[in-house]
């Protein structure tokens, strides 16, 4: 049995029909992470977790018992705000401690459970303040303060990170994830952020217009996509989708892409029992900025490398990384370089591609082709590894 | 931010017109007061002979002394101090109940909605528009049956229930904007109704509060039509007796004790929109725009 | 959104939990539907009624609306309240327009002119109407001091005049409301995008130019508030003619708030007077429900 199981959850506001049967299951000491854009119903879901909004059809199980009925304050459940909602009226400790004050905690006991949050948080100096004369990462410790001090079954985070600017958010997402790791606690957590999710979560559920696109481990959910939806929202920057054409050329299967006036041949290896079926038809395949390299910085332990010659149109130093983008299969796609490459615009240059990581979609349902034994409707058992 | 474009900033003689003309429009809608004023202090053969702007030659304050304390209002002849004090007994409790209940009611309507929220807000809105004629006749027939027709306790509960509008108003505007998710955290923290109420939403409302109170306490102070359609004689409001006193005294007109006892009625209001000028119109504007 | 709460380890306390927000709003909820609702009820059927000094439930048709609408002196407040009506919103909208755009020029005094424009919002109609009076008494008041000022030939006494003594109660009721009018003229006035104007200044467009062309039809909501404002306190007024005229003299400055005032209390002609307060209530509700309608309902997202 799992420790959180949300069994076919549903959510209806009027005609509008917000959630349509979302299924997910994680185990105690998970760090699930719901994400998606804005509108997929991914706060929604939050909520009714919390109890804070009625679930239309479905059922709610945590830790073995129903608790769809039950009042958000006996479900065990503590919850971090996108606009942390620290009480604007108390200081700092009467913050932290109002929850356990309602739950008539003893006041000898409520201070000391206070002290203890406030240390581990590193916010000791701040307890006798106002939540007005806080800055912004002070206030989101304050409300992590406040879920952490009662030591509930389960956590929630709804956007936790979205008020704060770039280098703060970047600071407090590693002190989350050293906090879950430390505490050992179940999260689950809600943004729309892809690296938020990626870096943070033991578990990924994507989400779009009320639907569970996939649910799996970051690694999973990255490199293998159940659709075109999912392959285009993680990553940054964003997988390269373009059309290509399956053939079978001289009995092997390969992808044929035009790039410019030229044309790419790409050898198929994975999915290839799927992609049996589609010869001479068009699809639409994937392949990361990573997987297209300078022939040098190839991976060729673990991947299958195939090499062609392609029109350098732009190039994007980062500092880290060399961006750079041609044409291929119709559209303009970004290949990452070694950052002290000499290219030019207009230059030709040869690039390598890792075909073994590249994926097929289904034009028109947009659906991943994937051979049988690994197919996996919403989790894969395993991380696909290459064929 | 103030605006925009200047009138001929670099015009002098624009320049001086503007305040020329800003400053003949505050002589004149200072001089009724001054003029009020200036004829409490005069005695009154110096009315009859004199210039109403002119100071007076000889002060007096024998004009406030009559209109407090022993001017005739029909057949009393105490002065309108009586009925300044009915007006206190009336104000206070009204002020404090409809402006409870108005808190309360901002309360639920945006924090604990249910079906129907709009059309009970809607409802109870629109008493605050009514013409009070509409209520006059059956009011007074409450009142009799009540058997508080004539008295303080008759005028404070026709204040409450039509107060109870505006207050409405106030306490729902300013709460829609109040953030939702203190009252969600707070219900997760375990605390209910009142408890939400009382320490979240609360200490947050000073500002608000001070509207109500300034805009209940004008209103009802200066009441005349409730007043004076619900009492007479002993238990009318300060409004009631002025008119009274004003515009039935027989004899000769004692025109400076009019204008003390026009200023006593008029003091209060004056000194809590002195004091509170900015409550005051932020009152006035979200009882006539939306907040 | 709520859902009572299940009954299983709920208990009783949740469920009052539940009940508790209902519970609080109904004390005012009845109030209001009795002492308004039920009340607009009861004064609308005695308009129907062969009520006189006391309510008598026979019907009788429209009997009373014929005489109400036959009667003398509701033609007179009819009148009255039209070109009171009119002259207070057009002078209030037009002075208060014109004191939030001079207010709006940099003034160094703005807080002070301020409020002297806006105090006499605080006073009682009564007081106003008390010192009205006094400063247009025809004997004592301003015709007087301009006398004594050497203008022999001044003349001023329209508050004994029939015919012009309901425009004195319009010179006081503006002094009253322009304040407030200004103020909400100039908070729309502070409401306008700075950088509009600054562009229309770089096109060249002169002053005068720029408040008729861009400043003043972006005002447009508050000329409306402004209006509705106005419209519902003059149907409303009753107070400042009491105190300036008495309604007099004669039925001069008769309005339908005073008439009313009289038919039901002095006259004891109830059926009537509750006939003259429906018809108020109607023109009222006319004009203010499609007005909070437009004013409250949520935009929709």
């Amino acid at each position: 049995m799992s420790f959180l199981h949300i069994h076919n959850i549903h959510k209806r506001f009027g005609e509008t029909h917000v959630l349509k049967g979302i299924d997910i299951a994680i185990e105690k000491g998970d760090f699930l992470v719901l994400v998606g854009p804005s509108g997929c119903g991914k706060s929604t879901l939050l909520n009714m977790i919390a109890g804070l909004d009625d679930i239309s059809e479905g059922e709610l199980r945590l830790d073995g018992e129903r608790i769809n009925d039950l009042h958000p304050s006996r479900r065990d459940i503590a919850m971090v705000f996108q606009s942390y909602a620290l009480y604007p009226s108390m200081t700092v400790a009467g913050n932290i401690g109002f929850g356990l004050e309602m739950r008539k905690v003893p006041k000898a006991e409520r201070r000391a459970a206070v002290q203890r949050a406030a240390e581990l948080l590193q916010i000791e100096n701040l307890l006798d303040r106002k939540p007005g004369q806080l800055s912004g990462g002070q206030r989101q410790r304050v409300a992590m303060g406040r879920a952490l001090v009662r030591e509930p079954q389960l956590f929630l985070f709804d956007e936790p990170l979205s008020n704060l600017d770039a280098k703060l958010r970047v600071d407090m997402r590693t002190e989350i994830k050293q906090l879950h790791q430390r505490l050992g606690t179940t999260i689950v957590y809600v943004t729309h952020d892809q690296i938020e999710a990626m870096t943070l979560a033991t578990r990924i559920a994507v989400m779009r217009g009320g639907e569970l696109q996939q649910l799996g481990t970051p690694q999973a959910v990255y490199d293998d996509p159940n659709n075109l939806f999912v392959a285009g929202f993680m990553g940054s920057p964003s997988m390269n989708l373009v059309t290509a054409r399956i053939e079978r050329l001289g009995g092997e299967l390969v992808a044929r892409l035009t790039a410019g006036s030229d044309e790419v041949v790409l050898p198929v290896v994975r999915d290839r029992a799927a992609l049996e079926a589609w010869c001479d038809r068009e699809v639409i395949v994937g392949l990361r900025p990573e997987a297209i390299t300078d022939p040098s910085s190839a991976n060729r332990q673990d991947g299958v490398i195939h090499e062609a010659e392609l029109a350098v149109d732009l190039v994007e130093p980062t500092g880290a990384d060399l961006y750079v983008v041609t044409q291929l299969g119709g559209r303009s796609i970004n290949a990452r370089m070694r950052p002290g490459s000499t290219l030019e615009p207009g230059q030709r240059a040869r690039f390598a591609f890792d075909v073994s990581r590249m994926v097929a979609f289904e034009p028109d349902s947009e659906h991943r082709i994937r051979n049988p034994e690994t197919v996996a409707p919403s989790e894969p058992a395993v991380v696909t590894s290459i064929s | 931010m103030s605006a925009a474009s200047p009138v001929a900033r670099r015009n002098p003689f624009a320049r001086a017109m503007l305040y020329a003309v800003l400053a003949g429009f505050a002589v004149i809608y200072l001089m009724p007061l001054y003029v009020m004023l200036v004829t409490s202090f005069k005695p009154l053969t110096e009315i009859h002979q004199g210039n109403m702007l002119a100071l007076p030659d000889a002060w007096t304050f024998a004009p406030w002394r009559e209109a407090w304390g022993s001017a005739c209002i029909g057949l009393e002849c105490s002065g309108v101090h009586g009925y300044f004090f009915n007006s206190i007994k009336i104000v206070v409790p009204a002020v404090l109940i409809s402006g409870l209940l108005g808190a309360f009611n901002g309360y639920v309507l945006t924090k604990w909605r249910f079906r129907g929220h709009k059309i009970v807000f809607g409802l109870i809105l629109f008493s605050c528009f009514i013409p009070f004629q509409i209520i006059l006749l059956p009011m007074a027939r409450v009142l009799g049956i009540l058997h508080i027709a004539n008295s303080t306790t008759g005028l404070v509960l026709v204040h409450v229930v039509y107060g109870i509008g505006f207050t409405t108003l106030f306490f729902r505007n300013f709460y829609a904007s109040f953030p939702d998710e203190l009252v969600r955290a707070a219900k997760l923290d375990g605390a209910g109704f009142f408890t939400i109420f009382f320490r979240i939403l609360l200490p947050s409302s000073i500002p608000i509060i001070v509207v109500t109170i300034i805009w209940q306490f004008t209103n009802v102070w200066n009441d005349f039509l409730f007043g004076v359609s619900f009492t007479s004689g002993d238990s009318a409001p300060i409004t009631v007796a002025l008119n009274n006193l004003v515009n039935s005294s027989t004899g000769v007109k004692a025109y400076n004790v009019n204008m003390a006892a026009a200023m006593v009625a008029a003091v209060p209001t004056l000194v809590v929109y002195i004091l509170a000028g900015k409550y005051f119109l932020r009152g006035l504007m979200s009882g006539s725009v939306k907040g | 959104m709520s859902k009572p709460p299940s009954s299983r380890g709920a208990g009783a306390r949740e469920r009052l939990q539940h009940w508790l927000p209902k519970l609080v709003l109904s004390p005012s909820f009845v109030l209001v539907l009795f002492f308004v609702y039920g009340f607009i009820l009861w004064t609308s059927y005695i308009s129907f009624s062969d009520s006189g000094m006391l309510p008598d439930y026979t019907w009788a048709g429209t009997r009373q609306w014929s005489r109400l609408w036959s009667s003398w002196t509701w033609g007179i407040a009819l009148h009255n309240i039209w070109v009171f009506g009119l002259l207070y919103i057009v002078s209030c909208t037009l002075l208060g327009l014109l004191l939030a755009i001079l207010l709006d020029q940099r003034i160094r005094a703005e807080g002070t002119l301020r409020t002297i424009y806006l105090y006499p919002m605080a006073l009682s109609f009564i007081v106003t109407g008390t010192a009205w009076q006094w400063f247009l008494n025809p004997g004592l008041g301003l015709e007087r001091t301009m006398h004594s000022l050497g203008w022999e030939s001044f003349s001023f006494n329209w508050l004994i005049d029939a015919n012009m003594a309901i425009y004195t109660v319009v010179i006081a009721a503006v002094w009253q409301a322009t304040g407030f009018i200004m103020a909400m003229f100039l908070a729309g006035l502070r409401g306008i995008d700075g950088e509009m104007i600054k562009a229309a200044q770089i096109d060249g467009a002169p002053t005068w130019k720029i408040y008729l062309r861009i400043v003043i039809p972006q005002l447009r909501p508050v000329f409306l508030s402004a209006i509705v404002v106005l419209a519902h306190l003059a149907i409303k007024s009753f107070d400042l003619i009491v105190a300036m005229t008495g309604g007099g003299p004669g039925n001069a400055t008769a309005v339908p708030a005073t008439f009313m005032y009289s038919y039901a209390f002095s006259r004891n002609e109830m059926g009537i007077a509750a006939a003259s307060a429906v018809f108020m209530l109607a023109v009222i509700a006319a004009l203010i429900i499609p007005y909070l309608y437009s004013e409250l309902r949520e935009p929709r997202s």
